[in-house]
């Protein structure tokens, strides 16, 4: 038994066999008695350049103690999912469990975002008020130009 | 005579005392690699030995992945 970190990427048309495809990954390396230690879903990521004329794919991430066999197996199932657009095996000295830098970083723009929606929204009311306000406004500025306009 | 101070260069992972570069730490890859997508070199960047192999391995794989690009002139 060793521990492999695996990433694989999936063509982003594919995407809703993802948990399929992780469900039968998980089950080819525990029934050899293996185990997953830690298991990401990416979801869907802008590539940083084309692959096959395709700008986005679905990554998932998964650390594993796997024997020879059922790694050689889950390679060859890549090699031959045309879904599969790539995917990567390194070889790892222990067990990792703990977030992933990318997770870790996706987790923070969805918070972002989130806190921006929510200004969004307690801005929103406000804005919502200004336009009766705005034409005591307008009405203000209008003779301004004309004013200008006259100078000359 | 024109005399320039440079600031003393550092290893940033020495300092911190870094196990091991992850390829997924797109941050602090980012921060190695050039604008044009190059490796830079540690002759520049005060980067130690030891770290600039793991650093060049963690830029490969990320380049891999399309988490980082090869250079800036994919399409």
């Amino acid at each position: 038994m060793r521990h492999y970190e695996i990433v694989f990427m999936v063509h982003p048309d594919q995407s809703e066999q993802v948990p399929g495809m992780i469900e039968r990954y998980s089950n080819t390396i525990e029934k050899d008695g293996g185990s997953v230690h830690r298991l990401e879903d990416w979801g869907r990521r802008q590539l940083a350049y084309p692959i096959n004329k395709i700008h986005k794919a679905h990554y998932v991430l998964m650390n594993v103690e796997a024997s020879n066999e059922a790694l050689d197996e889950l390679t060859s199932t890549f090699r031959f999912n045309d879904a599969v657009i790539r995917n990567l095996v390194i070889r790892r000295d222990e067990s990792v469990t703990e977030e992933s830098f990318i997770m870790k970083a996706e987790k923070e723009s969805r918070e972002r975002k989130s806190r921006y929606e929510e200004r969004k929204a307690a801005e929103a009311p406000v804005a919502a008020e200004t336009p009766a306000e705005a034409p005591a406004e307008e009405t203000a500025a209008e003779p301004a130009p004309e004013a200008a306009s006259e100078e000359k | 005579m024109a005399r320039f101070f440079r600031r003393r260069k550092f290893c940033k992972f020495t300092a911190e005392g870094v196990k091991e570069i992850d390829y997924k730490d797109l941050e602090t890859l980012k921060a190695y690699v050039s604008e044009t997508g190059k490796i830079v070199p540690s002759r520049i960047t005060g980067t130690k030995a030891k770290y600039q192999r793991q650093l060049a391995t963690a830029v490969k794989r990320a380049r891999f992945l399309a988490l980082l690009s090869y250079t800036d002139a994919h399409q």
